[in-house]
């Protein structure tokens, strides 16, 4: 009897144990084709780009580079990168005083508005000093391939945002064929970016008879060269020359930030009409009681209710024009010269056409290093402006 | 006096109520013209796209809005001369192929890793999900070397080489942190009475996830073979690295080495755009609100 009182327990633990075995070994079998696939092309590149980073590699390994390592080859100064660094540090003290002054009182508030305009002027300093220097000694067109980047990201991001934050609201309405208009807005997101942008570049060609250039004879305008066309916007739209970074994105690269927008205004749609959804109906009344117009409910309600759905819009649209490359690749022309290369196509460019291999992943990197950046300060920056109910 | 008073007050609350009525009608003429309006400019340039692809050269170069009559031939020069018969059978290949992969990889990864206990579990789940914030750019160029054998040569190539193989175009897509992530979040909430239940008829794992947990995750699966087959059609990048020859280059890169090297025949490259975008518009007229309802809640997609 004591025997048989002892024995289950033990029999039970050494059954579990072979059973615990056993669930892991079924698991890793589980996880096993799914892991290795993901190891192989996920995980094993990464280092490996780090690795090719540090060799003058050109279709086969080379020395290791130092002298310049890949890294300076790109960025050309570390002086000049610590001084751009140290701008943007300024740039966010400046933002951090003048997010601090709102909270305290009037005079206070005169006086963080001026640390905060000595901090922007010393950043300006230092940003375009750095700036300079990385240019003199680096990849000139590296870096001009981020600054195109920049302007992409800026032009398309704002615009996107915006239509499809008034088209959500307006579908939010009783509106009459509300599915109808959610499946059309969706569409360009939907179709391969390969084929629109392919037709994009034929209704945007610098032909006097390109469906664009028809639009504008029919407005009265003269026709245009659109992705054929190296000029700053300013310059073609208003004959305004400015220097440099100044003079802003090429018609090219505003065209393209057309397409951009053109695609992913429907997607940034949907998600901002989900995030509707789920604003409670009651407080609209209770607004509405106390006699708010269409407006007042947006400007109070809508908007910041809606602004963790805008934050992470904006953040993965950021990111999304940062790492954009099919379109852009599509849509290049050598007449456009170099203001439509963005950073992805430009390091696509090196080691696709020019065979630089070690010097691609180091540009790589170093877009990756700028992309987690910015992720991470826009968490911390916008993060806390948000308002999560 | 009541008699007096009365009218007039229902005249003018008449007249409030009227002016309010055109003001609402007016402000919904503005609604409706804003989603027109934008829904003209999304469709446009489709519009562009099929009225080209109906005309003659001449009228491509004369530019007529619609064409006198359509040409439907184009369609067919494009499908055999520019070859896209050829690259449209590669592409249903390689993202069937892909597809089935993705599925047979993410539901057991994603059954693993919702149901299962072992060692290790979050960590190597932690080190899946990473992968998704590493953008292409630097991955590209490694996965071009691995694939060309030069990292360390590869089984079933040639010479360890998968360059113009139809597994390089697809073997590198068959399982991705997203997908065993949306399946994981779904099957961890199957119930555990299910699991318990059927463990007393004597099921394993592999028998509960086959027979009980599968035919209820349709929906997810569903997005997951909707993703896949979305990122397996449309890629670009990758097949034009790994592909030098005809043999397995999809459609897209079709597409674009048209547009590099045909030249002016404009009506022949809209209808080979229009087929490329056909099978994508079949499966989301098909799969419409799963496939917006899978986007809205799960935001993801580059």
């Amino acid at each position: 009897m004591t025997t048989t009182t002892i024995m289950p327990p033990v029999q039970r633990s050494r059954a579990s144990i072979i059973n615990r075995i056993k669930e892991n070994i079924t698991a890793y079998l589980f996880i096993l084709p799914a892991f290795l696939i993901i190891g192989v092309f996920g995980l094993i590149p990464i280092g490996y780009a780090i690795y090719m980073s540090l060799f003058n590699w050109r279709v086969t390994k080379g020395d290791i580079a130092i002298n310049p390592s890949n890294y300076t080859k790109a960025l050309g100064d570390w002086t000049g990168v610590a001084l751009f660094l140290g701008g943007v540090v300024l740039l966010v003290l400046a933002y951090w005083v003048w997010n601090n002054a709102f909270k305290s009182q009037q005079r206070r508030k005169l006086i963080a508005g001026l640390i905060a305009a000595v901090l922007l002027i010393g950043m300006g300093v230092l940003l375009s000093f750095g700036w300079d220097r990385m240019m003199a000694a680096g990849d000139e067109d590296f870096l001009k391939s981020l600054v195109v980047t920049v302007f992409y990201a800026v032009g398309t991001v704002p615009i996107q945002l915006g239509l499809a934050l008034i088209l959500a609201y307006v579908l939010f309405q009783k509106i009459r064929g509300k599915e109808f208009f959610r499946m059309i807005y969706f569409l360009p997101y939907i179709t391969p970016v390969v084929s629109t942008a392919v037709v994009f570049r034929i209704i945007f060609s610098p032909r006097d008879t390109s469906l664009s250039n028809l639009i504008l004879d029919g407005l009265g305008f003269e026709p245009l060269k659109w992705l054929f066309e190296p000029r700053p916007l300013t310059e073609v739209l208003f004959g305004v020359q400015l220097p440099g970074l100044l003079a802003g994105p090429s018609l090219a690269l505003a065209t393209i930030i057309i397409f951009g927008v053109w695609t992913f205004v429907g997607y940034n749609t949907v998600i901002f009409l989900a995030g509707l959804g789920s604003i409670s109906k009651e407080i609209y009344e209770a607004a509405e009681i106390d006699g708010a117009n269409a407006w007042d409910l947006f400007r109070s309600i809508t908007f910041p209710l809606i602004s963790p759905v805008t934050f992470y819009l904006f953040l993965i649209s950021f990111i999304g024009t940062f790492k954009a490359f099919n379109h852009i690749f599509v849509m290049q022309t050598t007449f456009a010269q170099n203001t439509v290369q963005t950073a992805s196509v430009e390091i696509f460019n090196i080691f696709y056409k020019a065979n630089n291999y070690g010097y691609a992943a180091a540009q790589a990197i170093i877009l990756f290093l700028i992309i987690l950046g910015l992720t991470f300060a826009q968490n911390k920056l916008l993060g806390n402006k948000v308002f999560y109910g | 006096m009541d008699k007096i008073t009365r009218p007039a007050i229902s005249a003018e609350t008449q007249k409030k109520n009227r002016s309010f009525r055109v003001r609402h009608i007016l402000s919904q003429a503005l609604l409706y013209l804003i989603l027109i309006f934008g829904a003209a400019l999304a469709v446009l340039p489709f519009f562009w796209m099929i009225s080209t692809s109906l005309m003659t050269l001449g009228e491509t170069i004369t530019r007529e809005w619609v064409p006198a009559v359509p040409q439907f031939i184009n369609y067919k020069d494009a499908w055999e001369q520019a070859k896209f018969a050829k690259y449209f059978m590669n592409s249903i290949i390689i993202t069937l192929t892909t597809v089935t992969g993705l599925v047979f990889t993410s539901v057991f990864a994603g059954y693993a890793f919702g149901r299962m206990k072992f060692w290790g579990r979050n960590i190597i789940f932690a080190i899946l999900l990473s992968t998704m914030m590493i953008p292409e750019t630097i991955t590209l160029l490694p996965n071009m070397l691995m694939i060309r054998g030069a990292i360390f040569p590869l089984p079933f190539g040639n010479n360890g080489s998968w360059i113009n193989t139809l597994q390089a175009l697809t073997v590198p897509f068959m399982a991705n942190a997203f997908s065993i992530f949306l399946l994981k979040q779904f099957f961890a909430q199957v119930p555990n009475e299910l699991y318990d239940a059927a463990r007393m008829d004597g099921a394993g794992h592999l028998r509960f996830l086959l027979q009980i947990v599968l035919p209820i995750s349709k929906a997810p699966i569903m997005t997951v073979i909707l993703f896949g087959f979305i990122g397996a059609w449309n890629a670009f990048a990758w097949p034009l690295l790994v592909t030098t020859r005809e043999t397995w280059r999809p459609l897209m890169v079709g597409l674009w080495t048209f547009v590099t090297e045909a030249g002016p025949e404009t009506h022949l490259l809209m209808a080979g755009a229009v087929i490329s975008l056909l099978p994508i518009l079949v499966v989301y007229f098909f799969t419409q609100k799963q496939f917006t309802e899978g986007i809205a809640t799960t935001g993801l997609k580059g």
